[in-house]
């Protein structure tokens, strides 16, 4: 599985200016509209959506066909490009986090405080957890669809966690639950086992769909 | 276990297009041809066999072993489909790191040999390379990690002559080495009569024949005629025959009992080209003429 994740970072490493250059425009653009920890959210779930750019690079040079020759499974080659999303998804963060606090200090939307440094490092956390669930909706949705189909898609992968959320908060209003500050703590704190389980239903759809395809191209 | 590999009566069917009941196995230390016309099934059976697309039926062994029954079986099979599987901004070093962190019996140094042996660079991007030094790079990935047999799918398609030579000297190096064989299909039947030692001809998604190529060179013949001698012809002596303007090619599969059956013939000894193109385009006995038959 090291050479399935070794293949998608070496793939992607061509990519990488442009990604710094892309971010390096969000920045100046986010932070002043929108604030460094909408920026940092934002990088995170920019650089999760290169996951469905390693899929176009595999289609590209038949690569599915070829892992599958190697001593690796179908479910092997699902569960690497998890582990590459949150690979690109944690450097998104930091990334994110290192341009939106540099950009947030010149362009003066952020004071360096103690307080401030653990808001931002928070934010980092939430971008993490934000990004990798978004992301991980665009990976069964590239197994069904195709890289090509799946990147016109990828707006479902956005809509389907927020609508969920949309639908669990219209529950609890209907049973009377109050938003306080306390439940969202517990909501913040209790997110990374929410993303695990959401990473892991994603996770098996994909290797149902992928477990059915015949690689044959 | 003297056999390689077993296929037995491997089936797939498409809407369009079956693969029928393939049988055929590679001895050890043998290179086995795979040919066939454009879409006769050769890539279908390649794929069913690597267990790319599901088969229907039949059973596939290696070393007397299911593919999924164990990775190692993964490890001693070396694959080159008709292209570079890597992504081209993707250099021969990096394709090295992927496969040695693939494969546990990755040999670096031999796949540093097989990159000067083939002037690959190092650092040069697979989209600077010409298609003969991507298909070598392949090879060099494949025969690198020790594989004991060797799977070529169209490998020397699309080649000049000097590289497909230099990549045939490769397979016949390997195969020298005891106890590995390879399986390869192509349609560039003369790359397969300089090297293989069986023929196995797949037309319409069955095998019409697997046979060591010296029996097929010494068997099989080739008799030009008129059309008065062709009507004498015992048609169970006929394995397919075709029309050329007034001359009938006729395929026999016993030359010496066609010599000595009809003395006014001569009967010429046959490439696999011909062999195929006469199974392809020409006319069985027992089927109706067609209009293909008939130039």
């Amino acid at each position: 599985m090291k050479s399935l994740i070794l293949k998608d970072l070496y793939n992607i490493g061509h990519n990488a200016k442009s990604m710094l250059l892309i971010l390096l425009v969000f920045a100046v653009g986010l932070i002043m509209s929108s604030g460094v920890e909408s920026y940092i959210i934002s990088a995170g779930v920019l650089c999760s959506m290169m996951i469905v750019t390693t899929f176009t690079f595999d289609d590209n040079c038949k690569w599915s066909k070829y892992a599958l020759i190697m001593p690796v499974c179908k479910k092997d080659i699902v569960k690497a490009k998890f582990i590459v999303l949150v690979i690109f998804c944690t450097v998104g963060v930091c990334v994110g986090t290192i341009f939106g606090v540099s950009g947030g200090l010149v362009m003066r939307k952020l004071v360096m405080s103690m307080e401030s440094i653990v808001t931002m490092l928070f934010m980092a956390f939430v971008g993490l957890i934000v990004s990798v669930i978004f992301g991980s909706m665009s990976i069964p949705l590239v197994y069904k669809f195709g890289a090509e189909k799946g990147r016109m898609l990828l707006l479902v992968s956005f809509v389907v966690p927020l609508a969920i959320c949309f639908i669990v908060y219209e529950i609890l209003m209907l049973f009377g639950v109050e938003i306080t500050d306390q439940l969202v703590f517990v909501i913040l704190c209790a997110s990374p086992l929410i993303a695990l389980i959401w990473v892991y239903i994603m996770y098996r759809i994909s290797c149902s769909i992928f477990s059915k395809q015949e690689v044959i191209g | 276990m003297d056999e390689i590999l077993q296929i037995k009566d491997l089936t797939k069917s498409y809407r369009d297009f079956k693969l029928d009941r393939v049988s055929f196995s590679i001895p050890k230390g043998s290179i086995m041809g795979l040919i066939g016309e454009n879409g006769a099934g050769k890539s279908t059976t390649i794929n069913a066999i690597l267990g790319l697309i599901k088969k229907d039926k039949g059973t596939v062994r290696f070393w007397g072993k299911e593919l999924d029954s164990s990775k190692q079986i993964k490890e001693n099979i070396g694959v080159v489909f008709d292209g570079i599987n890597f992504y081209e901004t993707l250099t021969p070093e990096k394709v090295g790191k992927i496969c040695a962190a693939a494969y546990k019996q990755w040999d670096s140094s031999t796949y540093q040999k097989f990159l000067e042996r083939f002037s690959l660079s190092k650092g040069k991007e697979i989209k600077t390379l010409s298609k003969g030094m991507k298909m070598k790079l392949s090879i060099a990935a494949a025969l690198s990690h020790r594989p004991k047999l060797l799977i070529l799918d169209e490998a020397t398609s699309g080649l000049d002559p000097v590289m497909r030579a230099d990549i045939l000297e490769i397979f016949a190096e390997f195969v020298r080495e005891g106890g590995h064989s390879i399986l390869m299909s192509s349609h560039i039947t003369t790359d397969l009569e300089k090297v293989a030692d069986y023929i196995t001809f797949i037309h319409r998604g069955k095998v019409l024949f697997c046979k060591r190529k010296s029996e097929l060179c010494r068997d099989y013949g080739m008799i030009r005629c008129e059309s008065d001698l062709f009507e004498k012809f015992d048609r169970a002596d006929i394995l397919a025959y075709r029309r050329e303007g007034n001359q009938w090619n006729i395929l026999v599969g016993d030359k010496e009992m066609a010599k000595n059956k009809y003395k006014n013939v001569v009967v010429d000894t046959i490439t696999i080209e011909d062999m195929l193109l006469m199974y392809v385009k020409g006319d069985k006995p027992n089927e109706e003429p067609y209009i293909k038959g008939f130039v």
